[in-house]
């Protein structure tokens, strides 16, 4: 992604539409699970439209623009309407922002695609910049890192994650060095240079646990897929989780939900 | 030659005829490029020497102390800037040229010449073709002193560059010559001056 | 671990201390570019985005500027010179030193020069051309080529240095940095007195006064236009910028971006021969300006790259730069901005470097320091799907198919039913699967319990 800047004026309302991204659909039912709660406890009428599948992003990263498009399109399909659409996921929500009208500059449906573009959240920036939220009434007792995930980058998320984190009472956010650093998911990237991605990910995953934290946080399930499952394989003990997730039990542990 | 100028610019041409639109130049305010000052200072003298010092140069206002450190240093045979001799009149124990003599270029260990402006945001000095008696004096030898008057310190790299008139060589020069090729390790002094001195004077 | 691609191979394959010294010096330009644009600016982003307007406005009008540039020039009594591609440049610079009687050229770092091999065609016509930078001077000393933009040498360490000095009877072995510096500066010097020729290349130039700009730290472009008659500088056409004034975004931004210096030690305007008045300095001011597939790149949509100051801030800051070094980019620009450039100046030969777009995790670093705000990846996306249109064999290797993932994608019906059967995966040991991806993902990484659907059963259930 270039330096991303979020679409202007993107609606806001609490009635909003759901992405719960493919690896929350097949591998983090949890994750997705506590974006509901938290959405929720915020008041939010969620609607999970339920032909949704993939965002398109990991042909979109290969090249394979022609074959992305084709699940871009399903996407605008399904995601039809004028609600805000949420997604718990720094790089899908990218990939609806910025990476599908950048794939669909030659193509006679853009104005279509850019509509979809522009009433798409990453899930923190939309608690904060989108409902205004900027105190999280929550409890949890743990000292955490956070993976600020390259596809935030430019965006009001990162920011956003801060706000919410650094209110919610008993968390110790420990800062990292190099945050600018990415971990070497980067989707097929990933298993196209595993060597590089390898060797990204010891490095991030140094940097994560130098403070010796209980938990290891971030707002996108890919790269914790690639750096979870490195650290899994080093048998780290070490729990990994998504924000959403921490926004959700901290409400738990305070008895708000 | 004629021809790939011709075919340069036609392919030009046919690059950007198809585009849309094209980017307007952006007005951008001289504010933009001015840095945030390293500290208060009382005059743009003070904030050139403290710049000069920050880029390892060094800031000199009174020619017998700086003749000292020249002594010092070991640094006795120089060339100097016929115009700007008299500064050191007076001076013992130096050997000064005022002709550069090409036959001496690795024997001169200082060099004295004019400097056009000075730079107070970064202690950078200006030289030109015109104030600089001859290019070699500047360049070649270990010590490059070059004479600033305080009332052509300008604030800051725009200004400077509003003085360029229609010089044929222009040189911003912000301390001494340096590398950091092997390993990443400073050395300094190599093509050019190792030691860079201002010598500011009021007149 | 396997990988099929070039640069993931160079890099696993990375002799150690290379890798460090690749690693670290790219580390430390990196920290001290972001301390001093934050300390020096409230909001160097702003400049950044300014600095990229101005390029790409300058771009989008070159006709205009390049003719304004070329009667600017003349005006200062320089000569100048247009180049269709390598050849073109080559010759030209030799018919110059031909016509002017000139066996011996110093010369200052250019990118273009090695681009066009320039140093080897020279040599070949029986001139003698010494390469001053120091870095530069070692690699032709070693037969070497840069791996870095602006470190030319960051691959190499003083203990090599030092047994080649040692070698080209520069003195004995010593391998303290200061002594190599003092040695090329001596040797170096009289090369400067014997020259006929000083070579440059240039930074920016100013359409509207004719001033070429050079960005140097040792001071050997000054030493280029001291002793000898000539100088020659060659230019490719995407260096104008309008204005003299517009300089100033580009000196604040370019030593601060490239190795974090405030300013470069030199920032020389050079616009024409000599003064009359001043004893040393060219007499003649040859400009070659280059397009060698410039107007090709003008005219894709990856032209944003054009408005590249050759700083080499994304390589420094680029994970995958700093893993595998500039060689592994098989081409004259390494990293970010190499991965863009390099497979579009190869014209025809694009399928050989196509590989070059792919080896990022597109995190966007390197847009994010760049002093011109060129969108990499978005530039790099570009390329790679026109690697995959054009079939190129090189940019796909590894890559899986993603065809029937993609149609998958597109039918809800089957997505789901493939979401419930997947829990199977959970009963069968995953290093088990022959698919080449899932080996490459399991060399150091645990694949996720499977837990396809779930999270939808359990929407569709919970009490509200």
């Amino acid at each position: 992604m270039s330096l991303l800047h979020t679409p202007p004026n993107r609606p806001a309302g609490k009635s909003i539409q759901l992405m719960s991204t493919c690896l929350c659909d097949a591998f983090y039912a949890d994750v997705a699970q506590a974006t509901v709660e938290v959405l929720e406890f915020l008041g939010c009428d969620i609607e999970l439209p339920d032909g949704q599948t993939c965002c398109g992003q990991p042909a979109f990263n290969s090249g394979d623009w022609a074959n992305s498009r084709k699940v871009v399109r399903h996407t605008a399909k399904v995601f039809a309407g004028d609600k805000p659409i949420v997604v718990p996921s720094g790089s899908c929500a990218a990939m609806i922002f910025h990476g599908a009208p950048l794939e669909f500059e030659k193509e006679a449906d853009l104005p279509v695609i850019r509509a979809l573009a522009d009433r798409t959240w990453e899930l923190l920036d939309f608690i904060v910049h989108g409902l205004g939220v900027t105190e999280w009434p929550g409890k949890f007792d743990a000292k955490i890192t956070v993976h600020r995930s390259c596809h935030l980058r430019g965006t009001k998320s990162p920011e956003a994650m801060a706000t919410l984190l650094d209110s919610i009472e008993g968390l110790q956010v420990e800062p990292i060095d190099e945050t600018e650093q990415c971990c070497g998911f980067g989707g097929t990237f990933a298993v196209t240079f595993p060597n590089i991605s390898n060797s990204m990910g010891t490095l991030k995953i140094e940097k994560l646990i130098a403070c010796k934290p209980d938990i290891v946080a971030a707002a996108d399930m890919g790269c914790m897929m690639h750096f979870g499952g490195m650290m899994e394989k080093q048998g780290l003990p070490q729990k990994r989780m998504h924000v959403a997730q921490i926004l959700r039990d901290s409400l738990k542990n305070a008895g708000k939900i | 030659m004629s021809s790939d100028r011709e075919t340069i610019f036609s392919a030009i041409r046919a690059a950007l005829d198809p585009l849309p639109k094209r980017t307007a130049k952006p007005d951008w305010p001289t504010e933009l490029v001015i840095s945030n000052p390293s500290g208060t200072f009382d005059s743009l003298k003070a904030q050139f020497a403290d710049r000069l010092a920050f880029a390892s140069g060094r800031y000199y206002d009174s020619v017998p102390v700086l003749a000292d450190f020249l002594k010092a240093e070991g640094s006795i045979l120089g060339y100097c800037d016929p115009t700007l001799i008299s500064l050191f009149e007076g001076i013992e124990g130096l050997e000064i040229d005022t002709d550069f003599d090409d036959s001496k270029i690795n024997d001169y260990t200082f060099g004295i010449t004019r400097a056009t402006a000075g730079v107070a945001e970064s202690g950078t000095i200006m030289l030109t073709d015109t104030d600089t008696s001859c290019r070699l004096g500047a360049l070649a030898p270990w010590i490059h002193i070059a004479v600033l008057n305080e009332a052509d310190i300008v604030p800051h790299f725009p200004a400077a560059i509003e003085r360029f008139g229609d010089d044929p060589s222009i040189i911003f020069a912000t301390g001494p010559s340096k590398t950091a090729d092997v390993e990443g390790i400073l050395i300094e002094g190599v093509h050019g001056p190792g030691i860079q001195i201002a010598l500011v004077i009021s007149k | 671990m396997k990988t099929k691609q070039q640069i993931d191979r160079t890099a696993r394959d990375l002799d150690p201390e290379v890798h460090d010294s690749n690693f670290m010096g790219a580390k430390l330009k990196s920290e001290r570019r972001y301390n001093t644009l934050f300390r020096d600016y409230d909001d160097p982003n702003k400049l950044r985005e300014i600095a990229g307007n101005v390029k790409q406005h300058t771009l989008e009008h070159l006709d205009t500027y390049l003719e304004q540039a070329e009667e600017s020039f003349k005006r200062n009594g320089a000569q100048v010179h247009y180049a269709i591609d390598d050849a073109a440049v080559n010759a030209q610079v030799l018919r110059i030193m031909n016509e002017t009687g000139s066996q011996t050229m110093v010369k200052s770092k250019s990118m273009l020069t090695e681009e066009v091999h320039m140093l080897d065609y020279l040599e070949k016509n029986g001139k003698t051309v010494v390469e001053t930078d120091l870095g530069e001077f070692i690699l032709q000393i070693d037969g070497d080529h840069p791996s870095h933009i602006v470190t030319p040498i960051v691959h190499k360490n003083r203990r090599g240095i030092a047994k080649s000095f040692e070698r080209e009877g520069l003195g004995d072995y010593n391998d303290d940095p200061e002594t190599i510096t003092r040695r090329a500066r001596k040797h170096l010097r009289q090369k400067y007195i014997d020259a006929e020729v000083g070579l440059t290349g240039g930074n920016f130039v100013s359409a509207e006064s004719g001033r070429i700009v050079l960005v140097t730290n040792e001071g050997n472009a000054r030493f280029c236009m001291a002793a000898n008659k000539i100088h020659i500088a060659v230019i490719g056409i995407e260096k104008l910028v309008p204005t003299d004034r517009d300089l100033g975004l580009f000196i604040n931004l370019i030593g601060r971006s490239g190795t974090g210096q405030q300013v470069t030690v030199y920032n020389q305007f050079i616009s024409g021969p000599k003064k009359d008045s001043q004893p040393h300095g060219p007499e003649q001011m040859h400009v070659i300006f280059v397009d060698n597939r410039r107007t090709e790149v003008l005219a894709s949509d990856c032209r944003e790259i054009l408005r590249c100051i050759r700083c080499g801030a994304c390589l420094n800051v680029c994970p995958i730069y700093r893993q595998s070094g500039g060689h592994a980019y098989r081409s004259v620009y390494p990293g970010p901005v190499g991965a863009v450039l390099s497979p579009l100046l190869a014209g025809n030969r694009f399928p050989e470097l196509a590989d070059l777009p792919k080896a990022s995790s597109l995190c966007g670093a390197c847009n994010e320091v760049c002093p011109v705000n060129i969108p990499i990846p978005d530039l790099l996306l570009r390329l790679r799907d026109k690697a995959k249109r054009e079939g190129a064999k090189e940019a796909m290797k590894g890559t899986p198919n993603l065809g029937m993932w993609a149609t998958l994608c597109s039918q809800p019906t089957m997505w789901k039913t493939a979401l419930s059967m997947g829990h199977t995966m959970n009963y069968i040991p995953t290093e088990m699967i022959p698919h080449p991806s899932a080996k490459s993902w399991q060399g150091a990484r645990k694949l996720p319990k499977f837990e396809g659907g779930e999270f939808r059963k359990w929407f569709k259930k919970r009490a509200k």
